[in-house]
């Protein structure tokens, strides 16, 4: 297990640098001057000379790309280009929790409830309730999480006025106020997500239980509820599992549209207002803020799947 | 002395002479022109109490004039309740906190009274500091702010101001020193107001309670560019440096103290001053919230999570605009659009050209679809019809004329033009760049619309990097879509935008004979010296065509109806000290 971890790890690290590389390229598509930016659209050529040496953009690309990576080790992103004096790290960390807490309370909602519907769906397989469940999954996994944010909002927290509609969360609110600010916006992505990990539920159920060790369980003598629970979902969860940890990195950086709704202050607004600035210390750290959190997220996965299934760290060893 | 230019006293019945004739011996040259217009009749009631606030009559006199001229009753325009509060529906109380949802203000400049850009970092800014001249109660100037008055000399070259007793936040005394320092920083960074009126060291301060101002040329109207309206002449401590930020250093002479800023959500909250000239404020504390997304801050509204919005749009508003407990505030309003033509490069040289894409234009059509009727059609200058000066003969006003503009491409010896449209991702300038593109395209016009980031835009298209300090919109893209704020007088619009040289000038228009005008404008000191300059103007403006003017639209602000007292005008400030909210 130590070794298939290590391999995994290793591989997640070439894929950071592989991600830390297309982010740093891409940053450096942007029409805009970067030095031009900082120093203001009236301020004369000289200045931004100067700024693009000590910047450090005069540097060829790979020293520039060497650089960034010290960065990145070191956590020191420098200072904002739209907010001098302040630590891009220092805009990244809040909003990297408020990511988190709305991603977190998301699948807290989303997780169980796509497991149920999936183990129903499949256990009813042809039935209504199955045909229910996933014509319901496939419509609501086709609105896009800011479509239904706007729906929400407007019905739920405008007209019927049960739930706040944007999250202007007090200072002072208890941990069940702030939920209740977030209810709406994690609602939009239950809608999402709920067909998507239902169907996978299913599909992987459906298999488990057409096995022949689901057989041999039943044949034991065991019951229904048993055979579910100590075979069944333990092989059906896998593709789950996996599904789950690769949408995890999604979720903190792609929410874009949904936060700018809700107007709440997450890594997806971030992203999008150091894009548009353009702020360019503060967009690398935030979208490699998302890589590391993809990396670790997919890696969380690929071990909970191998400990699930010794076959799986058999397979990578061998590889 | 009195000089009343009537050639009968039948001319003007009802007048009494006696009480006239005691306001006019202590009037000055350019105070005596406006009572001798309202005597003639020559200026409505509502221009004449706009026009004598500027030039600094107080309000006895006023009354006095228009009680002399019979005409004091206080029906209809005596003061229009546009750009106030209206009332809330339960008693007013003391205490609590107003929220109010603000643009989340430009993060380049941060909170930085000199250097800001953008409405919501006005809207931040000006609840600490203050303006020398203040908003009134009618929406126009006022002596609100640290000035309770002011006066010309007689040729209006120099001005007097006579200062509030007041105090920093830190205890120390407000002065004309402080004054005399924020204007030489504004000049310092070229303010687009005062460029060409004041110099370095214009501000006399041996008198601690006077600011004398010295004006490089005449100027009529100089109170309204050291007034609200020019968002960044607040008035800052002498020995506040340029660059530094109201969170760095809170300070101001306001009815609030800052508490708080967070960068990442543009939320700012302010205290009451307890030590404000004005006396105690009703509510003990204000928050600013930053919103990214206009739509959001309705939804907000809406839903009543924050008590005021400092703007909106009439296109995603109209739950707003329906909504029986929401009070409308409609401040005047000249904000507009300006569609520049680059005049000495590329395909938009010809005037003819300019003029025809003038004529292809269907005005009504912008008013109708981008605001549901809630704008003003423009022709073609900058000059809003409501203004005393404004010249209602000097054009024709230009609606769409699909053929005009075909013939004046054939003049020119053009068959089509292919260009294309910058413009920023604000508000519906991008949608206004797309019936453009259609309007236009009947009359042989293929045009791309190019629509950037609104920074983006600002640097590359408008005001590229390569333009000069003194013009730094000298290399500007052919063809553009601009957005410009309110002014209550058009002198930015000219001496920023169309003046030969000016700060703005992304047309690159030069016209000595516009210039001429101008400065008989700015030094004309009475209503129809104004209006003779003005009207020149409108008839260059709408034969050079250096730009397209084709909408003044109105500033939609508003707020709970549980809320009064609030005021806002229509470049983004929304006006608290007076606010409170009923139980």
């Amino acid at each position: 297990m130590l070794r298939f971890i290590g391999r995994r790890a290793a591989l997640s690290l070439v894929t950071l640098v592989i991600l830390i590389l297309v982010i740093f390229l891409l940053t450096r598509v942007f029409p805009s001057e970067p030095a031009r930016q900082l120093a203001g659209p009236f301020a004369p050529q000289e200045r931004v000379d100067e700024l693009n040496e000590t910047l450090g953009l005069n540097d060829p690309l790979p020293v520039q790309f060497g650089n960034l990576l010290a960065d990145v080790l070191t956590l020191s992103f420098g200072e904002s280009f739209s907010q001098p004096g302040v630590e891009v790290l220092d805009l990244v960390r809040p909003a990297l929790w408020n990511s988190a807490k709305l991603v977190m309370f998301a699948l807290v909602l989303t997780v169980p409830l796509s497991i149920l519907g999936g183990v129903v769906a499949a256990r009813r397989k042809d039935t209504l309730v199955d045909r229910a469940i996933v014509n319901f999954g496939l419509a609501s996994a086709s609105i896009p999480e800011f479509v239904s944010a706007v729906i929400f909002q407007y019905v739920i927290g405008v007209r019927l006025g049960w739930l706040p509609a944007t999250t202007l969360i007090p200072d002072d609110a208890s941990i069940f106020t702030e939920l209740r600010y977030l209810l709406l916006p994690a609602l939009s992505i239950v809608l999402v997500y709920f067909g998507y990990i239902a169907r996978i539920t299913r599909a992987g159920t459906i298999t488990a239980l057409e096995s022949d060790y689901t057989r041999t369980a039943y044949m034991k003598g065991l019951n229904t509820s048993s055979v579910v629970r100590r075979h069944v979902l333990k092989n059906s969860l896998q593709p789950t599992v996996a599904v789950t940890g690769t949408q995890i990195g999604y979720l903190f950086g792609g929410l874009v549209g949904l936060e700018l709704v809700f107007n709440y202050p997450g890594l997806g607004n971030l992203i999008l207002r150091a894009a548009t600035a353009p702020d360019f210390p503060l967009l690398q750290a935030a979208v490699i803020t998302v890589a590391i959190i993809f990396m670790l997220s997919t890696l969380a996965a690929d071990l909970l799947i191998a400990w699930m299934n010794p076959r799986a760290r058999l397979n990578v060893g061998a590889g | 002395m009195l000089r009343h230019p009537l050639t009968s006293i039948e001319d003007i019945p009802m007048t009494n002479w006696r009480l006239l004739d005691r306001v006019l011996r202590r009037a000055n040259p350019i105070e005596q022109d406006l009572v001798e217009a309202k005597v003639r009749g020559s200026i409505t009631r509502r221009d004449f109490l706009k026009r004598g606030t500027v030039i600094g009559l107080s309000a006895p006199t006023m009354a006095a004039v228009l009680a002399a001229c019979g005409d004091s009753d206080d029906s209809g325009e005596a003061t229009t309740t546009t750009g106030g509060s209206t009332a809330g529906t339960g008693p007013a109380a003391v205490g609590g906190t107003l929220v109010v949802a603000n643009q989340f203000g430009d993060a380049n400049t941060g909170l930085d009274p000199v250097n800001m850009l953008d409405l919501g970092t006005y809207n931040v800014l000006s609840q600490s500091f203050e303006y020398l001249v203040g908003v009134g109660p009618d929406g126009n100037i006022g002596d609100t702010g640290l000035a309770t008055a002011w006066e010309p000399n007689d040729d209006g070259s120099q001005w007097t101001f006579t200062l509030r007793e007041a105090t920093w936040q830190d205890g120390s005394p407000f002065t004309s020193a402080d004054v005399a320092a924020t204007m030489d920083r504004l000049v310092a960074k070229n303010n687009a107001a005062l460029g060409g009126v004041i110099g370095e060291g214009a501000v006399d301060a041996s008198d601690p309670a006077t600011a004398v101002f010295t004006l490089i040329e005449p100027n009529g109207n100089f109170p309204v560019l050291v007034s609200t309206f020019n968002a960044q002449a607040l008035i800052t401590p002498a020995d506040y440096s340029d660059g530094t930020t109201l969170d760095e250093r809170p300070a101001g002479t306001g009815a609030w103290i800052f508490r708080d800023y967070d960068p990442s959500t543009f939320l700012v909250r302010f205290d009451r001053n307890p030590d404000w000239w004005g006396g105690q404020t009703p509510l003990d504390s204000i928050e600013l919230r930053g919103f990214a997304d206009i739509g959001t801050a309705v939804t907000a509204m809406q839903s009543r999570q924050i008590d005021a919005i400092q703007q909106f749009s009439v296109i995603g508003g109209e739950g707003l605009l329906d909504d029986p407990s929401f009070n409308v505030l409609t401040p005047p309003s000249s904000n507009h659009r300006q569609v520049w033509f680059h005049v000495n490069e590329g395909q938009f040289t010809d005037r003819l050209v300019r003029q025809a894409l003038a004529w292809s234009l269907d005005r009504q059509q912008m008013v109708d679809t981008l605001f549901s009727g809630r704008a003003e059609i423009a022709n073609d200058h900058p000059v809003l019809s409501s203004l005393p000066f404004f010249d209602p003969d000097a054009v024709e006003q230009r609606s769409r004329d699909v053929e005009q503009a075909r013939a004046l491409l054939a003049e020119a010896g053009v068959e089509s033009i292919t260009a294309t449209i910058q413009s920023g991702d604000l508000q519906e300038i991008p949608d206004l760049a797309a019936i453009i593109q259609q309007n236009a395209a009947e009359a042989g016009f293929e045009l791309q619309v190019n629509v950037q980031s609104n920074s983006t835009f600002y640097g590359d298209s408008w005001c590229p990097a390569d333009g000069t300090d003194e013009q730094p919109c000298l290399n500007a893209d052919e063809f553009g879509i601009v957005d410009y704020g309110h002014r209550p007088i058009p002198d930015v619009f000219f001496s920023s935008a169309l003046a030969s040289g000016g700060v703005w000038n992304s047309s690159n228009y030069a016209n000595s004979e516009f210039d001429t005008e101008l400065s008989n404008y700015r030094g004309a000191i009475d209503v129809a010296g104004q209006q003779a300059a003005v009207g020149r103007i409108q008839q260059i403006l709408w034969e050079d065509v250096p730009a397209v003017y084709p909408y003044f639209f109105n500033f939609l602000s508003g707020h709970d109806a549980s809320v009064s007292g609030m005021q806002a005008t229509a470049l983004g400030h929304s006006i608290l000290s007076g606010a409170s909210k009923s139980a």
